[in-house]
């Protein structure tokens, strides 16, 4: 029985692309674990070598390999949560086998507790409720938006909510009016640029994989949100799931790409059934898979789960992670564009960005561009939490002032406090204080003051917070999430995090800093990827903004 | 001259980049650090073994690139026309003692017995040059030592590990074999074979590749280790392993007259480094208290009975007579051992070749 039940699975996805992840869940959901049994039948089935795969099983924390592993409780500890009482409360689930996981994106509602595949928050194991992730809050500036201005209406996640307010006629226009150059000269003028961290130009990338040689080409939306301090593309795919659909869909059309992968975390289940279901009914109304609209072009989309790595958000490790392989990044160049996925050209695209194309073609370039103060152009989903009044989501226009946006839209303080340090860049930028709030919501303002907007999350830390604590919880994330394929970053984390709780390090103020500086500007210059290159932002800005509290640190050892 | 050469040295003619500021030739696909290599840089590596696909790991490679705002590592990045590179700055330098006093920081041991592998002496060689031996970022050590495998071939002294991926690679690209891969990942990262068992129980082949690319000692051979408290210099013998026809180069180790180890040559032409488990491993009967020694007569009860070379060698001789003479020549076919020097396997195929005029000659692992 068991046997047959292993090849079954196996069959059901071995001949798609990309099958090791969807395989390895199937076991996992049916078992509750990953036995090695399964993964004797998944290294023969799929003919990977079985050191590889277990090897590669163990890179994701969320795969377990213990029976009854696959229900425990995992609970956030991530860097918000512990402020709002996440630690108690992995304590008072520890009964039940619960283990801590790292920011789940839900920082907006702390703090969520993942049981199987349903989210539940709360603060005390009595009050842990299953929930809907929150929507946004109607725009507190009255700005015109682009990503959420209909994702508040009712019944937008269905497919004919979201064609009451013109859902799937930027695909419609686009199939049966434009040619790809023309789409790409829209999305090219718009000005719109990436928005999972690097921002770069949309346009751009679109037209190298349309101009690149090879095929099948594929356009890959990367739904894995593991920055910590950021759930915006949470709240896009569940209550808009159609636009970034749709926008998918247009890429693969500007690009010649007839297949399309979304590499959704593991940590938004309900997300992944949201998906589910809008692909099917997209598929189901000709708006999906082969002869889009009976025009030529055939656009499938395959949904992949991720298993519990942030580094799986990097380009190059998600498509590795894809391609069933181990998971470190890719050395670059070459690019995904023109070698992405299975060394195929590939555009690789935030959540974000992609729901952002079909308004931009509905209301044209001119139109998206206008959106931005101060000569930027368009707009930004940023996910605001920690120590203030109305944590959530906010559709910026790109240029906004810091200052507007936590004092006016969200509300300021909690009562009685002061902002002390905001992150940028969920943790990837370090943190921003004192005069350096003084800066406008955009690239060049916030790389001005040493840091920068990323993907767009910023953790609120008022007057009676720890900085050192802070910025140690923040090195224990890249620490916990490193890869380990280059030295300066599997080392340099450890050791960073080491001298943030006093584990080890000298107890000399001077020698402390020469070290920590040491490291960091190791870690900046000559890491392999992205993860190792901003962590010490993190370091670097705590030095700066709190030397006083550093001093106390050090000296207390 | 044909266009088309005409052509090609003109191509060649521009491929050329700025290294340190001498103008250098290269060719199309070369990375930076095989052009610096051959310009005599000494970029310092320690993820790289020539033989594999640049991986990218280290970062001692790193080099400065004009227009590229961080440095790139230069086992992995082609070069392009006109590049101009900095191989080795004072920043640069810098970055790379940083990243030695980490890997020092990391591991429990950096000088090792070189009868441990080929390339166990990088790591140590490295930490002098850069005097990185400073005592800095003190914090955790990494690895684990695999103390439950008892093969009789390959320490897995992991403590000693630096998570280069080289045995990883060398397994997977040279051997074939992918019976070893990592495990977890960021600073716990260790080397595993499946369900992270014992060697004897993957798909190991015992080829010993792995240990010959470990740059720290961490993997280590065995065999050779025994003889590690004997007196005396390790002095290296260039031959040709006897077992079978490839003809892979090996060194063999000696400290006094006896043989400790072997090791592939990197630069064998038949073999760039690898060997088989025979080859690398089962040199143990060269010294046995079992070998023989003097000639030993059969008697005609079976047994057999020490006797002196030329009593043995008349006896041997008049037995091949008799052959050659009542069946012919085609009657007698010699097999050699291949556990018998080059020298007598020599002999042998001349004494079946010249003696008896005939081809029937051959050795024992023709496999
Ligand atoms: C450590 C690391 C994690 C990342 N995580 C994400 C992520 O979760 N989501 C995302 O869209 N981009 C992430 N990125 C950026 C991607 O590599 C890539 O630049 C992006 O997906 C491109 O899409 P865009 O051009 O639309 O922004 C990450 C980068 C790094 C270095
Ligand atoms: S910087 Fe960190 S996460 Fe990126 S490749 Fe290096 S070890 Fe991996
Ligand atoms: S001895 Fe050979 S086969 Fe065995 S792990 Fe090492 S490289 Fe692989
Ligand atoms: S065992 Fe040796 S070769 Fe393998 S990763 Fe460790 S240091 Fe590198
Ligand atoms: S040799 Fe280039 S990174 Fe190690």
């Amino acid at each position: 029985m068991s046997a047959a039940g292993n090849q079954q699975l196996i069959e059901r996805f071995r001949h798609q692309p990309a099958p090791l992840l969807p395989v390895l869940h199937a076991f996992h959901d049916r078992d509750g674990f990953l036995s090695e049994d399964a993964l004797r039948a998944v290294s023969e089935g799929l003919k990977i070598p079985l050191a590889d795969l277990f090897g590669t099983v163990t890179f994701y924390h969320h795969f377990s390999r213990e029976p009854g592993g696959l229900n425990k409780p995992r609970v956030c500890t991530g860097n918000v949560c512990s402020l709002r009482g996440g630690n108690e409360l992995l304590a008072a689930l520890k009964s039940q086998g619960a283990t801590a996981m790292p920011c789940s994106g839900r920082c907006d509602e702390p703090v969520p507790v993942l049981r199987g595949h349903e989210t539940l928050v709360g603060t005390t194991p009595e009050n842990l409720r299953a929930s809907a992730s929150p929507l946004p809050a109607p725009n507190p500036g009255g700005c015109e938006e682009c990503i959420f201005t209909h994702i508040r209406e009712p019944g937008r996640a269905t497919l004919e909510g979201y064609k009451r307010t013109g859902g799937y006629e930027a695909l419609t226009k686009a199939v049966r009016e434009m040619s790809p150059a023309q789409l790409l000269a829209v999305v090219t003028e718009s000005k719109l640029a990436g928005r999972g961290g690097a921002g770069f130009p949309t346009g751009v990338k679109w037209k190298a994989v349309a101009d690149a040689a090879g095929n099948p080409k594929s356009v890959v939306c990367n739904a894995d949100e593991g920055e910590p301090g950021c759930f915006k593309d949470r709240a896009i795919m569940d209550h808009d799931p159609h636009a970034m659909l749709e926008g998918m869909a247009l890429a693969g059309f500007a690009t010649g790409a007839a297949r399309g992968f979304i590499y959704l975390r593991y940590e938004y289940p309900e997300t992944f059934r949201i998906l589910e279901r809008a692909i099917a009914e997209a598929e189901a109304a000709g708006l999906l898979g082969a002869n889009i609209l009976g025009s030529a072009f055939s656009f499938k989309i395959h949904l992949r789960r991720g298993a519990g790595a942030y580094i799986c958000g990097e380009e190059g490790s998600l498509l590795n992670s894809l391609e069933g392989k181990h998971p470190f990044p890719r050395n670059k160049p070459p690019y995904p564009v023109t070698h992405g996925f299975e060394n195929l050209p590939t555009a690789v695209n935030n959540v974000e960005t992609l729901a952002s194309v079909p308004p931009i073609v509905r209301n044209g370039a001119a139109w998206y561009r206008g959106l931005g103060r101060n000569g930027h152009a368009g707009t930004k989903l940023i996910s605001l939490s920690g120590d203030i009044q109305r944590p959530g989501n906010y559709e910026v226009p790109i240029g906004l002032p810091l200052q507007t946006l936590l004092h006016e839209w969200a509300g300021g303080p909690l009562s009685g406090r002061t902002i002390q340090a905001v992150t940028m860049a969920g943790l990837s930028g370090g943190f921003l204080a004192g005069d350096s709030l003084d800066c406008t919501l955009d690239e060049p303002s916030i790389r001005s003051k040493g840091s920068f907007l990323g993907a767009g999350g910023i953790i609120v830390f008022d007057d009676s917070r720890n900085m050192v604590a802070a910025a140690h919880d923040a090195m224990e994330f890249f620490a916990h999430e490193s890869c380990g394929k280059c030295f300066p970053c599997r080392i340099g984390t450890q050791r960073l995090t080491e001298r943030l709780n006093g584990e080890a390090g000298p107890r000399d103020l001077a020698a402390w800093t020469e070290e920590v500086r040491d490291i960091g500007a190791a870690m900046r210059a000559t890491s392999a990827c992205g993860l190792g290159m901003a962590a010490p932002f993190v370091t670097d800005s705590l030095l700066k903004f709190f030397p006083k509290q550093v001093e106390n640190h050090v000296s207390a050892k | 001259m044909t266009e088309h050469s005409m052509n090609a040295t003109a191509m060649e003619r521009k491929l050329t980049m700025t290294l340190d500021g001498q103008p250098v030739g290269f060719s199309e696909g070369e990375t930076i650090y095989q052009v610096a290599q051959r310009a005599q840089k000494n970029v310092p590596t320690l993820c790289y073994d020539e033989r594999l696909e640049a991986f990218g790991a280290c970062r001692l490679c790193v080099v400065e690139v004009e227009g590229v705002k961080a440095p790139v590592a230069s086992c992995t990045t082609k070069v392009t026309p006109g590049m101009i590179v900095r191989s080795g700055s004072p920043t640069i330098e810098k970055y790379r003692k940083t990243l030695l006093e980490l890997v020092v920081s990391e591991n429990r041991e950096v000088d090792v017995n070189p009868l441990r592998g080929f390339a166990s002496q990088e790591l140590t060689t490295l930490v002098d040059r850069y005097g990185a031996r400073t005592g800095r970022f003190k914090g955790k050590k990494s690895g684990t030592s695999n103390k439950s495998d008892d093969n009789p071939f390959i320490l897995r002294d992991y403590d000693l590990c630096i998570s280069c991926y080289r045995c990883v690679r060398v397994c997977a690209e040279q051997e074939g074999d992918y019976a070893i891969s990592m495990m977890n990942r960021g600073f716990s990262t260790q080397i595993t074979t499946e369900f992270n068992g014992r060697l004897k129980d993957s798909d190991c082949t015992f080829c010993g590749q792995c240990v010959q690319t470990c740059p720290t000692g961490a993997l280590a051979d065995k065999k050779a280790l025994r003889a590690a408290d004997l007196p005396g210099e390790v002095t290296k013998t260039r031959t040709i392993c006897p077992y079978c026809g490839v003809g892979c180069s090996v060194d063999l180790l000696t400290k006094g007259d006896r043989l400790v180890g072997v090791q592939p040559a990197m630069d064998g032409p038949a073999n760039g480094g690898a060997l088989c488990i025979k080859g690398q491993f089962a040199f143990d009967f060269v010294q046995h208290e079992d070998r023989l020694k003097k000639p030993l007569l059969r008697q005609a009860d079976g047994s057999f009975k020490e006797t002196d070379w030329d009593t043995a060698l008349d006896i041997a001789a008049a037995g091949f007579r008799r052959a050659l003479e009542q069946h012919g020549r085609r009657s007698i076919y010699g097999i050699a051992s291949g556990r018998a020097p080059h020298e007598a396997a020599y002999s042998m195929q001349k004494f079946i070749r010249a003696g008896f005029g005939t081809h029937y000659i051959d050795n024992c692992s023709r496999a």
